[in-house]
């Protein structure tokens, strides 16, 4: 089967997913931001735990396609600042925007638009910024695993107990 | 009560998580952001194709095979696809308050004006993409599939944009003295 049909069933899969699941709703996403109704981070927990261990049992076996985003400490810290701010204020992320536009909410769309023109900007701002954010204390394409010389199996069990652990027996009641 | 859900998080959490192995295992794992570039380079490479070369940012995306118009964005497109399906086969069901493009927790804070909300989901939007693209992802390519890789920027991310959103509603929702 051609990727590009993979591609889009996964994400019909993904859509269907966060709607259903509430990830597009603002009382969620608000909710679990101002610490009084966790439902998002224990969606996103569960979803990270039950992932954790899936993908590196899957690298035991040489099958995880795996993707590992370069860590350039200053770009990717502010980066994340940013963002932070814009989806407090939006009540979306730029997946949950488009699932939200696709259920007919306006706001959603708007928000569709300022991420396209957010990542046009950056686009501008780019060649700027490249030097001093992106290529300066930057460490390639790092893991904890390879950082602390453990094998990668061995934290991911870690990481996917407590992950779990916290969601399922802490927060499990809480708030909700 | 009613119920105020359509899924459990531990249904969608349990299945985004298979979600990603199974991605992860076919092709490579979940990611949005990169998307909103490539479609804005794919229109500008269309409109203003000098403009776009000499953008060292956008010359890289919207012609490429492997950055162009591919699997990535046709995850997007199928991600607006299985949720609007999913969202007319449940309209009904669909909890009152998440209904609509304005969402009562604002409406309670800021007021009911449309064109308030609209300007901080647009301007929202613009902080969004501009800051995941300056990290290099989003929720979904460095929180639901970077953690899980171990990776080290993913963590950052993690830890910043959370820190960052949890701060910022906070303050949005700091309690007024005298109100």
């Amino acid at each position: 089967m051609s990727t590009l049909i993979i591609g889009f069933l996964i994400g019909c899969a993904f859509g269907a997913i966060l709607y259903l699941g509430g990830a597009t709703s603002y009382r969620r996403i608000l909710g679990t931001l101002r610490l009084k109704d966790m439902w998002i981070i224990k969606l996103m927990g569960t979803a990270i735990g039950v992932g954790t261990l899936g993908i590196y049992l899957l690298d035991l076996g040489g099958l995880a396609n795996m993707s590992i985003k370069p860590a350039y400490i200053w770009g990717v810290a502010l980066g994340g600042i940013i963002f932070g701010i814009g989806w407090a204020v939006s009540g979306f992320c730029p997946g949950t925007c488009v699932v939200g536009a696709a259920e007919g909410k306006k706001d959603a769309m708007m928000t569709v638009g300022g991420g396209l023109v957010g990542a046009l900007l950056f686009s501008l701002a780019f060649p700027y910024i490249k030097e001093s954010l992106i290529e300066t204390a930057n460490f390639g394409n790092i893991t904890l695993a390879s950082l602390l010389g453990v094998g990668g199996i061995y934290l991911a069990i870690g990481l996917s107990v407590a992950l779990l652990g916290v969601v399922f027996f802490v927060l499990k009641d809480k708030y909700e | 009560m009613e119920r105020d859900y359509l899924i459990s998080w531990k249904a969608a959490g349990i299945s985004l998580g298979l979600l990603l192995i199974l991605a992860t295992a076919l092709v490579k794992p979940l990611g949005v952001s990169t998307q909103f570039v490539v479609s804005d380079a794919a229109v500008i490479h269309k409109v203003a194709p000098e403009f776009a070369e000499e953008n060292a940012y956008l010359a890289k995306y919207g012609v490429k095979e492997d950055w162009g118009v591919g699997y990535g964005w046709l995850l997007v497109i199928g991600m607006f696809v299985g949720g609007g399906i999913a969202s007319m086969l449940s309209r009904k069901q669909q909890p009152e308050q998440d209904k609509g493009s304005m969402p009562p927790m604002w409406k309670e804070r800021f007021g009911d004006s449309m064109s308030k909300r609209y300007m901080a989901a647009f301007g929202g939007g613009v902080l969004l993409l501009f800051g995941a693209r300056l990290a290099g992802g989003c929720t979904s390519g460095h929180m639901i599939s970077g953690v899980p890789q171990l990776a080290v920027s993913s963590f950052i991310f993690a830890v910043t944009g959370f820190g960052a959103a949890i701060l910022m509603a906070k303050f949005l929702y700091r309690s007024r003295p005298g109100v």
